[in-house]
């Protein structure tokens, strides 16, 4: 008896972080879609009342979609670099990517104030001072592009890093030119394929960093949408809630499905799966011989 | 800036061995000895090299890195440290970060959130991971791997918003429990600890359970085996491993605590509760004038040391505790 009790009480903290964790969300739905009690979608009619939203949306989303190109396009031959040419680069690569989990997002919005600010003081029509003006552009803020990808990179390297482990490279790439395929050629077919696991969780972590990222959009006074949450809410504040509970739903998904994808595609896992396949299938041959 | 590039062409394949080393390229020179500066040999490995593959592949991320992240950390420290003279000059010095005294209070305010915040989720994190590893379900342990990690990543905007429905002076919560009636208001460090729990206990159930799943069950048996009770076991054994990872993760936790922004500005704003992060907003937003932008460099500084001393901290206690756990 003493022994059932003892099992059970092991779930009570985990019971009670999981309530933690959920009342506030569930509090959150009630009070966007249960104003004064009864259920009602009239904080969502802010979706197609306000056009600020949609504006900020559309930012975020050209944000995301030039942060993921970016991310993907400059992270994946970079490592793929130290991985099959330049090894001996591979610990400065990795201390590189490392380096931004150590600088706060809002100390990093400190020193990008500070650059922005020093290209501007450079004098009107100076090169500095333009490429500083069309980084920061209201409308598709490059800035933020940038540093996202600087602050979705400890991560991503990591994963894309052990995801290039787990493959023999070198192998598929000489056996690849042996064929007559140039390096690309083999990049984009052999070895993208090989870490589709890792790209899909660069993929969808960027997604959500750059739809949750408030502190550098913040400072630099761009409307992104968790800062178009924040100026709403002094004036509407169930808006704000009913559209903070979808930002925080699909950002939680966004990562789950990012997790889950760099497990599910991973090299070793698609190999202990074919290698069961194959398993089976000599088995069965062998039955039927 | 030129730290990646520069050792690139001596490790590219892309350029024979020889031609590559600096020093060993121009025909003719003595072996060991650097050709001219200016001559062609001394640049043919580095052209050939530059025209690599590895170069190719390298430069677009290195650039970005550059001009996203090193140049503008390295111009806050440069403003951070930079002092204007009676002269007009500049000149290096620690006035910026004497000026912080003023911010006293915000540093006060964020240790005390910090170091109050962290120690409660360190403390209720490790007790949840236990008995997460004590249930002995692989199942349970990768479900609850992948939900910490979501959430560990929280702290944005959204859960300030979800904290003042719950717990905010109208919240539905606060109004169930009476929490009037204790004093608490979510607008103080009280509601910021509760607020930083959502992620902090998450990001240590994160970093512990490992350590705890890792516990190996040969080690409770030799234990038991050699008479040792369940007590003996967590003294001598279970307590001794665990601590490295524990202190870690705590660690870990303050930094994180120390670092959040989003959420406290929005919980707060720029009133009531200065905060380090806060300080800084607030600071930048002041303009040019008034030596605002140097002091708020300084604390952007302060914030990446202290970000610094964490991750070097913690990554030794987590390899401590790693030794015990392969």
């Amino acid at each position: 008896m003493a022994s059932v009790n003892w099992r059970y009480s092991n779930w009570l903290p985990i019971v009670a972080v999981a309530l933690y964790v959920t009342v506030p969300v569930l509090c959150s739905i009630y009070y966007a879609v249960f104003p004064g009690g009864r259920f009602s979608l009239s904080a969502y009619s802010v979706i197609t009342d306000d056009a600020s939203l949609a504006a900020a949306a559309t930012r975020t989303l050209l944000i995301a979609a030039l942060t993921i190109v970016t991310l993907v396009a400059t992270l994946v031959p970079a490592v793929l670099a130290v991985h099959l040419w330049a090894p001996r680069l591979r610990p400065v690569l990795e201390i590189l990517c490392t380096l931004p989990l150590v600088v706060p997002p809002i100390a990093l919005a400190a020193g990008v104030v500070a650059l922005l600010r020093w290209g501007a003081q450079q004098g009107r029509g100076s090169l500095a001072s333009e490429v500083s003006q069309f980084i920061q552009h209201p409308d598709l803020p490059l800035i933020l592009v940038g540093t996202y990808v600087v602050l979705c990179l400890p991560f991503t390297f990591r994963s894309i890093d052990a995801g290039l482990r787990t493959i023999p490279l070198k192998a598929m790439v000489e056996g690849s030119s042996s064929l007559g395929s140039s390096v690309w050629g083999t990049v984009w077919r052999v070895v993208i394929p090989n870490i589709r696991g890792p790209v899909l969780f660069s993929v969808f972590f960027a997604t959500a960093v750059c739809l949750g990222e408030f502190a550098i959009a913040a400072t630099l006074n761009r409307e992104t949408i968790p800062v178009w949450l924040f100026t709403v809410s002094n004036s509407n504040f169930r808006a704000s809630i009913a559209i903070a509970v979808l930002l925080n739903l699909s950002t939680w998904i966004l990562l789950l499905v990012a997790t889950l994808s760099a497990g599910r595609f991973s090299a070793l896992g698609k190999a202990k799966r074919k290698a069961a396949a194959l398993d089976e299938a000599t088995t069965l041959e062998k039955e039927a011989h | 800036m030129s730290v990646p590039v520069a050792p690139t062409p001596g490790s590219a394949p892309g350029a024979p061995p020889g031609a590559a080393a600096p020093g060993g390229g121009a025909p003719g020179a003595p072996p060991g000895a650097r050709p001219p500066l200016l001559s062609r040999g001394r640049w043919d490995g580095v052209t050939t090299a530059l025209r690599s593959p590895a170069v190719l592949a390298l430069a677009p991320l290195t650039l970005i890195i550059a001009v996203f992240f090193l140049v503008p950390i390295f111009g806050m420290t440069t403003i951070a440290f930079a002092v204007q003279t009676d002269d007009g000059g500049t000149r290096i010095g620690l006035d910026n970060f004497l000026d912080l005294s003023s911010h006293s209070r915000a540093m006060r305010n964020s240790v005390l959130i910090s170091v109050v915040g962290s120690l409660i989720a360190a403390v209720a994190g490790s007790i949840t991971a236990f008995c997460i590893a004590q249930i002995k379900s692989e199942r349970l342990d990768s479900v609850v791997a992948v939900f910490s990690s979501v959430l560990a990543n929280d702290g944005g905007a959204p859960l300030a918003f979800s904290f003042i429905v719950t717990l905010g002076n109208t919240g539905i919560i606060f109004g169930l429990l009476g929490l009037e009636a204790i004093g608490f208001t979510l607008y103080s460090w009280q509601g910021l600890v509760a607020m930083y729990q959502y992620f902090l206990i998450p990001t240590m159930i994160m970093v512990t359970l490992p350590t705890f799943v890792g516990l190996r069950k040969e080690w409770t048996e030799a234990n038991t085996s050699l008479g040792g009770s369940r007590l003996t076991f967590w003294r001598r054994v279970g307590i001794p491993i665990a601590t490295p990872a524990l202190l870690g993760g705590w660690i870990l936790l303050f930094g994180s605590a120390f670092a959040t922004y989003a959420s406290a500005a929005v919980l707060i704003g720029s009133g009531g509760f200065p905060l380090i992060p806060l300080s800084i907003d607030s600071l930048l937003g002041s303009g040019l004038g008034a030596g605002g932008q140097s002091t708020a460099m300084a604390l952007g500084v302060t914030m990446v040391v202290i970000a610094v001393v964490v991750l070097f901290f913690f990554n030794r206690l987590q390899r401590r505790s790693a030794r015990w756990l392969q």
